[in-house]
């Protein structure tokens, strides 16, 4: 791993993860609030198949994987 | 002293905030379910993919899954991928034309500066099952497993995943794990590495395996706004060499093919990304971000970019465009041709996909309903394209002239289909 590398994911590590989990909106977001977040589309996920045919294209053109899980399957495309 | 009773909530506002909580609670699956009754979902798409003079897939999906009242669900998934056409051998152009005569006469020329193919043709099947349960009210399991085969492989997986909500849920914690456990078993049996070919290491099956975990968190951070960050890392051991590219020898001077070996790559692989997501609610439309890192041991590092922005359009319908961004770096092993009578390499590749390569997706996804249909219907179409650096400084002779590298152009036609009943 290449220093800016490291300096890369330390930054998102130590600034994005902190204020994730500690709450960097101005105010709490109440239950009563949430009927935007309720909706199918507000998954970071919204279409499972589709994300699969993705990550299986992207899988068999690229060098890369990873991201959002750890399921999915081997293929000898790559 | 009388001490004054405290403030109770308004009637409206407690059935909201329960009616909220309930949707919340029980999650996505489970609140479609209580908004219709139905207990069912069927999903289905077709996947038509075209890479121009190379490779085409026909892949039909079919998923079901079962949505029990409790918030469990269950789900299996059948893919078929019928696979037909060429890819690069990795074999650089030979810097002549060159004729070949096939045993029933046919003749065919290839011109100097073409990028030889390797032609294929195969079938694989994939199914997928996931169990999804919640418990003790803000933690959800979901496991999963895998089959598929082809083939020249085969792959057996398992994965478990655990969320928890916290923090009024507003927050969620995610940790995971997976195993896969595959075989790869080329056609004329497995050819020693950076040799010609002709020398079989054996024509059983050789293991690979796939360790991965993740961990990750996302956080609601307004009304509108959700982030996630997730870190992943995945170990494979094994035979993770393609068996059918293989790696040029160039002549020194002139730069012309002169022969050419079967590649080899190391028997480990250390993986590593870090994704921050982002989604934000527009009132009507959806804008979805996120960014990816990613690093390996073989010297792959790559950035990805993927950004979509879902208009929702008139009669519930929707149209969704979608760019994304991707660029690696290449492996620390991967050359564009090796030179006769220079020492071989322990492990060498010129397969592109470990190359300095560049993507770019650009596309759009159209979400309808048919008036005497139930459920949704979907028409995606993307456009890809690959490059990369095909004139690099250490290329010698004619491969200075060529493109070695040339550009690819991909196109793929999504159909989709979701109902509930």
């Amino acid at each position: 791993m290449t220093p800016r590398a490291r300096r890369l994911v330390h930054a998102v590590l130590f600034i994005v993860l902190p204020a994730l989990a500690s709450g960097c909106a101005a105010t709490a977001v109440h239950p009563w609030d949430r009927d935007l977040l309720a909706e199918k589309t507000m998954r970071f996920i919204p279409s499972p198949m589709e994300y699969a045919v993705d990550q299986h294209i992207y899988f068999s053109k690229e060098g890369s994987t990873g991201g959002q899980d750890v399921a999915g399957g081997g293929c000898g495309c790559n | 002293m009388q001490l004054e009773a405290p403030s109770r909530p308004s009637a409206l506002r407690s059935r909201l905030s329960a009616v909220a909580c309930l949707l919340l609670a029980s999650g996505m699956p489970a609140a479609a379910h209580a908004q219709t009754g139905a207990t069912s979902q069927f999903d289905g798409s077709v996947l038509i993919y075209g890479e121009k003079s190379r490779a085409q897939v026909f892949e039909p999906t079919a998923r079901v899954t079962r949505l029990y009242p409790d918030g469990q669900s269950l789900s299996a998934q059948l893919g078929i991928d019928v696979i037909t056409g060429a890819s690069p051998s990795g074999a650089m152009p030979s810097g002549r034309i060159q004729t070949t005569t096939t045993p029933s006469g046919h003749v065919t020329r290839l011109p100097a500066g073409q990028i030889p193919l390797s032609s294929f043709k195969d079938i694989r099947g994939a199914l997928d099952l996931e169990w999804q349960k919640p418990f003790w009210g803000r933690l959800t399991s979901t496991t999963g497993a895998h089959a598929s085969r082809e083939k020249d492989y085969q792959s057996l997986g398992a994965n478990a995943k655990l969320t928890a909500d916290l923090m009024q849920r507003l927050t969620t914690l995610t940790v995971g794990a997976g195993f896969n456990r595959d075989g790869v078993f080329p056609v004329g049996g497995t050819p020693v590495g950076l040799s010609d070919g002709s020398i079989l290491l054996g024509t059983g099956s050789n293991p690979k395996r796939v360790a991965s975990a993740m961990a990750g968190v996302s956080r609601i951070l307004t009304r509108r706004w959700m982030m996630a960050v997730n870190a992943s890392r995945a170990f494979e051991r094994g035979y993770l060499t393609e068996p059918y590219k293989v790696v040029s020898l160039l002549d020194a001077n002139s730069g012309v093919t002169v022969g050419q070996l079967t590649e080899q790559r190391p028997a480990t692989r250390d993986r590593a990304d870090v994704l921050v997501s982002s989604i934000y609610h527009l009132t009507q439309d959806v804008l979805y971000l996120s960014y990816r890192y990613y690093w390996d041991d073989w010297g792959v590092r790559s950035n990805t970019v993927d950004l979509k922005y879902r208009r929702e359009l008139q009669d519930h319908t929707f149209l969704q465009p979608h760019l994304r961004f991707y660029r690696q770096s290449a492996a620390d092993f991967f050359t564009f041709g090796l030179i006769q009578g220079a020492a071989v390499p322990d492990i060498a590749t010129s397969d592109f996909r470990l190359g300095p390569l560049r993507t770019m997706t650009l596309g759009a996804t159209y979400g309808f309903h048919l008036a005497d249909y139930p459920g949704e219907f979907s028409v995606r179409a993307e456009y890809m394209r690959q490059w990369g650096n095909g004139h690099p400084p250490d290329a010698v002779g004619v491969q200075r002239d060529i493109d070695l590298f040339p550009a690819l152009d991909i196109g793929s036609l999504i159909v989709g289909y979701s109902v509930q009943f």
